[in-house]
């Protein structure tokens, strides 16, 4: 084959493969065909499925706290969750107790002998999300969708948990509950725990 | 002829992009294995600690190991990465600068054999790095954006100061921080800022802020370093005293700063465990685990004036 045809093949060869390899789109094209993550629907389903389904399993708050109390480590294998490592872990709990007060930002119970505070107002973090072990985090591209979720399932108590709980509750009432709380396995404090509710009833003395 | 064939080698290595994954130094194999641990910037206290204690893990687990400091750069991140793997290092534990522009040279190493641990920050792409070691920084932010609430009494008029925009952590702190704060309609953000988490940076933003709103009750700033920064210039301006200041990090000056009660709070991230755990997942890497979490988030703890006493610098007082 001639010199000139054989280096014009090569050429054209090497175009081609250029041409294919590299191309421009716009940016606000490509981000607008990206996927994007449904935390609301997400929570809704996990709240559903996962996390009204598996409240039977909860700790009773009180028989944790006495465990904590005797065999803390035994306690945080058997019953506490988080998906990473560190001194924060998060328990599913429920119980009944006395409504012992009632102000802006939480509703004190006494269950047993026991003092914790419902959460009714900073309803945050991702304590329920954790707390029930059936989240798996791999399952997410990136740490913001994730963190998504525990806003939407945090939204979901704050507009269908609080609000009629919230209305009528009373000092003296009897409650009972089911929710989450966190806890550091390091720097364990047991007199000033913090419920967030997952579900609430009431009842009238 | 002859250069007929070296052109011909010539075009076929740059067609089908014969490069340096085929040019990666063999070493002896009675040699220790090598871990190259590249930081996105060493300017800053908190990386240089992560840096040391990925170093000494790695060192005390029997390896060679060398730090790389990026700089806050991509490219200059990306030059690491190719001699780290043109020189043969074994695992990489990495801090990257860019959560989007650094997944290429993740996926790079990775091609070629060298398993990458992310510390702290994190990649955009689940997968591309073998495993990442992250500071759970949303759920931190949360619990600082709860206690900065219950500090101002839900009102009053503040200023964040955001790290590095092109970091994941940036936003999850950001977000974490705004999933609490935004609901209190009497607290008004007058200003947002990125200072690049740099101390120096966030001094200069916070006088120019405070010239045009010098009525301020709360500063949030994404990182300890750029807390210091920011109460650097309250003290020059004379508001120190009624401006509150939140960190994030957990940084030595902080922790003393918030025993002072110059500081409101920050959050603990715990870099020593960070670092151990990349370290000692390459080793595990090199006796052949290979299913290891994509993500494994290392808890934020808050840390304030009545707690501050379990704390030391970057982590639990020992």
């Amino acid at each position: 084959m001639p010199k000139p045809i054989r280096y014009l093949l090569y050429v054209a060869v090497f175009a081609l493969l250029a041409y294919n390899s590299v191309y421009f789109r716009k940016l606000d094209e490509v981000k607008a065909g990206a996927e994007t993550f449904d935390a609301a629907g997400y929570a809704r389903d996990f709240w559903n499925k996962k996390l009204m389904p598996g409240l039977s399993k909860a700790a009773d708050l009180n028989a944790l706290v006495t465990q904590l109390k005797t065999e803390k480590d035994k306690a945080f294998a058997q019953h506490s969750h988080a998906l990473g490592i560190g001194n924060i872990r998060y328990f599913l709990v429920k119980g009944q107790g006395v409504v012992t007060g009632v102000d802006e930002n939480e509703v004190a119970v006494e269950v047993g002998n026991i003092r914790a505070r419902i959460a009714t107002e900073y309803i945050f973090g991702n304590a329920v999300r954790d707390a029930s072990g059936a989240i798996d985090i791999d399952a997410f591209t990136n740490s913001m969708d994730f963190n998504n979720v525990s806003a939407e399932i945090n939204k979901l108590i704050r507009e269908k948990v609080v609000p009629p709980f919230k209305s009528g509750v009373r000092k003296g009432d009897r409650v009972s509950f089911h929710g989450a709380i966190e806890l550091n396995r390091e720097h364990l404090q047991l007199d000033n725990i913090e419920i967030i509710p997952v579900s609430l009833q009431i009842e009238k003395p | 002829m002859k250069t007929s064939i070296y052109y011909r080698i010539a075009l076929l290595c740059i067609v089908f992009g014969l490069g340096w994954s085929s040019c990666k130094t063999k070493r002896p194999d009675n040699e220790p294995k090598k871990i190259a641990i590249v930081i996105s910037t060493l300017n800053n206290p908190w990386f240089v600690f992560l840096a040391q204690k990925a170093e000494a893990k790695a060192k005390q687990l029997g390896y060679e190991s060398k730090i790389f400091d990026s700089q806050n750069n991509t490219a200059q991140e990306t030059d690491h990465f190719d001699n780290a793997i043109a020189s043969g290092y074994d695992a990489i534990l990495f801090n990257p600068t860019d959560a989007d522009g650094s997944i290429v040279n993740v996926k790079n190493a990775v091609a070629a054999g060298v398993p990458v641990f992310c510390m702290d920050r994190e990649v955009n792409a689940n997968g591309a790095a073998t495993s990442q070691i992250l500071s759970d920084s949303y759920s931190g932010c949360v619990a600082i954006g709860k206690y900065f609430v219950e500090t101002l009494n839900k009102k009053g008029k503040y200023v964040e100061i955001l790290g590095m925009v092109g970091d994941n952590n940036t936003w999850n702190r950001s977000k974490g921080f705004h999933s609490v704060v935004d609901f209190y309609p009497g607290l008004k953000m007058v200003a947002q800022q990125s200072a690049d988490f740099d101390r120096n940076k966030a001094m200069e933003v916070m006088e120019s802020i405070l010239q045009a709103h010098p009525d301020i009750d709360g500063v949030f700033c994404g990182n300890d370093a750029m807390a210091m920064g920011a109460y650097q210039a309250l003290v020059a301006a004379g508001k120190a005293d009624r401006v509150k200041v939140f960190g994030f990090d957990g940084a030595e000056d902080v922790v003393k700063s918030i025993q002072d009660g110059k500081i409101m709070a920050t959050g603990m991230q715990f870099p020593e465990v960070m670092a151990q755990t990349a370290a000692t997942f390459a080793d595990e890497y090199f006796k052949g685990k290979r299913d290891f979490p994509r993500k494994m988030p290392v808890a934020v703890e808050l840390v304030k004036k009545d707690n501050v006493e379990n704390y030391a610098a970057y982590g639990e007082k020992q």
